[in-house]
């Protein structure tokens, strides 16, 4: 597994540079929660040698803003909606109330309640 | 302007078997935009495996994320536990694994080809494809004890070795399905009334599908070659045991069939095969280390390719274990597709998904 | 003119609803009406309408965003209706109980006659409840049919209105047959 570590500031660059459509496959985006951090991962796979798995992350406050990457990835909205909903992170465009109710709890798979 | 409807479908409907709400818009019969609500059966199972369960109990809560698949994410959160703790396990295990999960994936498919046939108005086609799917149902019985939530794979192997009159009840049932899914292939593939439901509706083109990132029957109709049994050899031999991956060019709902019938006369050239040569020895191996680091591992599930990451921190409790089903990929792709069918061929084109909200929702 | 409570037990309709369960019960709802199992020997047809439907079978916990869809189905149903808890997460929470977008069985929303057991229910398990629930729903059709009279007589006021704040309470169930 590659893993290329990138910022906020050039992830939308980066993964615009590297996904072509017909090469890569976006597989899912995942964020973990590290206590006082938050870790970002975006998985592509190769179509020609599906073994070769490339991990972009970045690391960032639970404040930050994190950009969409929708614009070069037709499909991530729906993952980018369902991590901004569970971990209560801020990213563009997320739609609101995607996965939880207006009575559920606010941010699930956070350690530390909101 | 032509004047729109919006015609809501779900979230109960008699061609749903789950909650699921698609927000047509409609000008006459034609759909020209689609909406979904998805997330009805959101019940926080991830939550649940890094708080509730220990990391031995993860792989038997995940297998109810879903019931249809239960035995793809119970494998899956076993070999990702396997990764973490480093256990390396019997070949034996892993081919029983593989068996399962074949024959899992032949309940699924007739399972589905009976569902398109009944949304399509072909009733009688349905009843005839469930009476087959039930030999699958038994052998299903026989190898693990139940016949949909199984408990197959626990971390370190399997729990429950194969039978040698087992073993020789699925060849005499294997034998007795082969001839009846080939009578079904060629209704599916002939009958003049199905085609008119089924042929070059809910079509999607192979660039769109790239583009989209489908996975599954519904990437594979299309023409994208993607498949993970093509290349996980090192949890789960699949090409040694004679894959071949099914590839068609039309991408219609009956490019879907097509593709899902053909699947089925590999999965039992390869439960053939590995009737024929699994290997004996131990069916578990048992180690009480503790997970640490991250890893991820993908498996074919029915419906296309699941994923599961999970981290560990030397604790008998995960620290993150996120899934991702394979429905969920597929959710740009089915609001796509509908668009310029007409509004008569939106169940069938649901069918023809295979939809899992469950795995998609957890 | 058909006799309504004569067929209604030789034909009744069931209505499926999944709550938010993990499909391995719908399966197995969905092969009891596929010809090995066979539930249309009783008269039943899986009906999509709840207007139409006399059993209600339902599958899966309660989510948070089903419970609204399931009481709404549940009000929609005419009367008599027989509602049938098929599997134990519908029956208790099963291993999803606690989860935190759950909330429970269902008899919390909706009054449950029959519950049936198992990870996932097997069909013959499904057939034994729906049987048992053509019973109640027969004792049901008998409770609906009989007539409500007022037991006590009105409360005349002094100016001879009548009094009518207590009435709703004073209604008791007679039968006339």
């Amino acid at each position: 597994m590659n893993k290329i570590e990138t910022t906020l500031e050039k992830v939308s660059s980066d993964i615009g540079s590297f996904y072509k459509y017909d090469q890569h496959h976006f597989i899912v985006m995942n964020a973990n929660d590290l206590g006082d951090k938050i870790e970002v991962q975006w998985f592509f796979h190769d179509y020609a040698d599906a073994k070769n798995i490339t991990m972009f992350w970045l690391q960032c406050a639970d404040t930050d803003r994190i950009p969409s990457i929708n614009g070069s990835v037709a499909s991530a909205w729906v993952a980018e909606s369902e991590i901004a909903d569970l971990l209560g992170l801020d990213i563009e465009n997320a739609i609101a109330g995607f996965v939880l109710e207006h009575d559920s709890p606010i941010a699930p798979l956070r350690k530390k309640k909101k | 302007m032509k004047q729109q409807f919006e015609i809501p479908v779900g979230a109960q409907h008699i061609s749903l078997l789950e909650p699921l709400h698609f927000k047509l818009t409609t000008e006459n019969e034609t759909i020209v935009d689609a909406d979904a609500n998805l997330y009805y059966v959101h019940r926080g199972i991830e939550n649940a495996c890094v708080t509730k369960f220990k990391y031995r109990q993860v792989p038997l809560v995940v297998g109810r994320v879903c019931g249809l698949c239960s035995v793809s994410h119970g494998t899956a959160a076993a070999q990702v536990i396997e990764k973490l703790t480093k256990v390396e396990i019997p070949l034996r295990a892993k081919y029983l694994r593989m068996l399962v999960i074949e024959l899992d994936r032949i309940h699924s498919h007739l399972l589905c080809l009976a569902h398109v046939a009944e949304n399509s108005g072909f009733e009688a086609l349905f009843m005839q494809t469930m009476r087959d799917r039930e030999y699958s149902m038994e052998l299903l019985e026989s190898v693990c004890g139940n016949r949909v939530q199984y408990d197959y794979s626990i971390v370190g192997g399997v729990n429950r070795d194969l039978r040698p009159d087992v073993a020789a009840d699925i060849k005499t049932k294997l034998a007795l399905l082969k001839p009846r899914v080939q009578a079904l292939h060629e209704v599916f593939e002939t009958n003049w009334s199905l085609s008119l439901k089924n042929k070059g509706v809910g079509a999607i083109s192979k660039e769109l599908a790239m583009k989209l990132n489908a996975v599954g029957p519904l990437a594979r109709a299309a023409g994208v070659p993607i498949d993970v049994r093509n290349e996980t050899e090192d949890l789960l031999p699949w090409k040694e045991l004679g894959f071949e991956m099914i590839l068609d060019t039309a991408g219609d709902v009956y490019a879907r069939n097509m593709v899902r019938i053909k699947e089925l006369y590999v999965a039992f050239r390869i439960i053939d095969n590995i009737l024929n040569g699994l290997p004996e020895g131990d069916i578990a191996n048992i180690s009480k280390a503790l997970p640490e680091g991250e890893a991820i591992v993908r498996v074919e599930a029915p419906r296309g390719e699941l994923m599961h990451y999970a981290r560990g921190n030397k604790t008998n409790v995960l620290e993150r274990l996120k899934i991702k089903a394979p429905t969920f990929s597929n959710v740009g792709a089915m609001v796509e597709i509908f668009k310029g069918n007409q509004y008569a061929s939106a169940p069938a084109i649901i069918a023809s998904y295979d939809p899992c909200l469950s795995c998609t929702a957890r | 003119m058909f006799e309504l409570k004569k067929f209604r037990k030789k034909s009744p309709w069931i209505l499926h609803f999944n709550a938010g369960g993990c499909n391995g019960c719908d399966i197995e709802i969905l092969a009891c009406l596929a010809p090995k199992y066979d539930i249309e020997r009783f008269g039943m047809i899986n009906t999509g309408n709840p207007k139409q439907s006399d059993i209600l079978l339902i599958t899966g916990p309660v989510t948070k965003r089903t419970r609204e869809r399931l009481v709404e189905v549940y009000n929609q149903m005419p009367e008599p209706k027989v509602v049938v808890c098929c599997g134990s997460c519908a029956s208790t929470g099963g291993i999803f109980r606690g989860m935190y977008n759950i909330e429970g069985g269902v008899d919390q929303f909706i009054p449950v006659d029959v519950y049936v057991a198992g990870c996932a229910c097997r069909p013959e398990q499904i057939i034994d409840g729906v049987v048992v629930a053509l019973g109640i729903l027969e004792e049901k059709t008998k409770e609906i049919e009989k007539t409500i009279k007022l037991a006590n007589k009105p409360v005349v006021e002094e100016d001879g209105q009548v009094n009518r704040r207590n009435m709703p309470a004073e209604l008791t169930y007679e039968t006339t047959v």
